[in-house]
């Protein structure tokens, strides 16, 4: 059991060696804190990656309306901007929901210890296709109704939370608002207060004090048709 | 150009109930769904909870007042 979760995450790709673990955890060494609502990306040119340590953050993109679309969520042990070396993801940013602890990764370096060491680069590999895996779902989970989708939301939240030690086996701390979790459901405020008060009216689910409680985790499962194969935590593996 | 109001009840699955469809010459342009207290800041206000054609709206706003919501329909359909 690791407290890193980066190497924690990491792990779920595959066994990594001694010297690939000490690699990484050298990587995480300086971390610099960023306020909650801030974008993490420090300069636009892309030679950096950024890996989150703590606290909440997310991908999205604001539209010229001003609309914000959260296209996934970050959490700890994430790595940013993996893929974003061109132009063309510069659209898409990262932004914080709480305060958060952040390493800048420069990209030539974690390109080195890709070419050096086979266990990262199985693991960024593995981190790629979840992610890919994992936009596929929201594409596919934005077809539910509204109640399932924000079901299917907390159930990835609970899983990948699970994954790094940071939910028990009923809930989890979600200090994120409403209005966060309507632009990742891309519905609007009013929309998310009915949806949460109909889960919560049906026992389904639980939310306060910024924690989520969920009574019956394979019911809110069933409800979301939730299938956690998605997010890829049995590695590469049949 | 005038609208005109109907009240109705609207199943939202909440306690917003309390509603007005609202016509332009004969035709349904809007429905507006008053806020319940399970709003909080947002109680009392009205809520576009469906618009047609230019009414639509992927942002639906919300109204201090059913004047305020006409004015805002008025100027989208003219």
């Amino acid at each position: 059991m690791f407290e890193d979760p980066f190497l924690r995450k990491f792990e779920f790709a595959g066994n990594l060696s001694e010297d690939e673990r000490t690699a990484l955890q050298l990587l995480t060494l300086t971390r610099r804190p960023v306020p909650a609502r801030r974008d993490i990306a420090e300069s636009e040119t892309g030679d950096r990656v950024y890996l989150v340590m703590s606290g909440f953050a997310c991908r999205y993109k604001t539209l010229s309306g001003g609309n914000r679309r959260i296209v996934s969520f970050v959490l700890p042990g994430d790595l940013c901007y993996m893929h974003d070396s061109g132009a063309f993801a510069r659209d898409l940013r990262v932004g914080t929901l709480t305060q958060c602890s952040v390493v800048d990764i420069p990209r030539a370096r974690l390109e080195e210890l890709i070419g050096l060491h086979p266990g990262i680069s199985r693991a960024i590999w593995w981190v790629t296709l979840r992610e890919l895996s994992r936009a596929r779902e929201w594409i596919v989970n934005d077809t539910r109704p509204a109640d399932r989708r924000l079901a299917h939301i907390l159930c990835e939240l609970f899983v990948c939370l699970r994954g790094i030690g940071m939910a028990d086996e009923h809930g989890f701390d979600l200090p994120v608002s409403q209005t966060d979790l309507a632009d990742a459901l891309g519905i609007s405020a009013v929309h998310i207060n009915r949806v949460v008060q109909a889960l919560r009216t049906r026992g389904r689910i639980s939310w306060s004090n910024d924690r989520v409680t969920i009574p019956d985790v394979q019911g809110l499962k069933a409800f979301a048709e939730f299938d956690p194969a998605y997010l890829c935590l049995d590695g590469f593996g049949p | 150009m005038s609208l005109r109001l109907q009240p109705v009840q609207v199943a939202t699955g909440s306690n917003d109930a309390e509603s007005q469809l609202v016509f332009e010459d004969g035709f349904l342009v809007a429905v507006l769904v008053h806020l319940s207290d399970e709003h909080e800041g947002d109680a009392g206000k009205w809520y576009l909870e469906a618009g047609f054609g230019r009414v639509d709206s992927p942002d639906p706003p919300k109204f201090a007042d059913l004047n305020e919501a006409q004015a805002w329909i008025n100027q989208r359909l003219s």
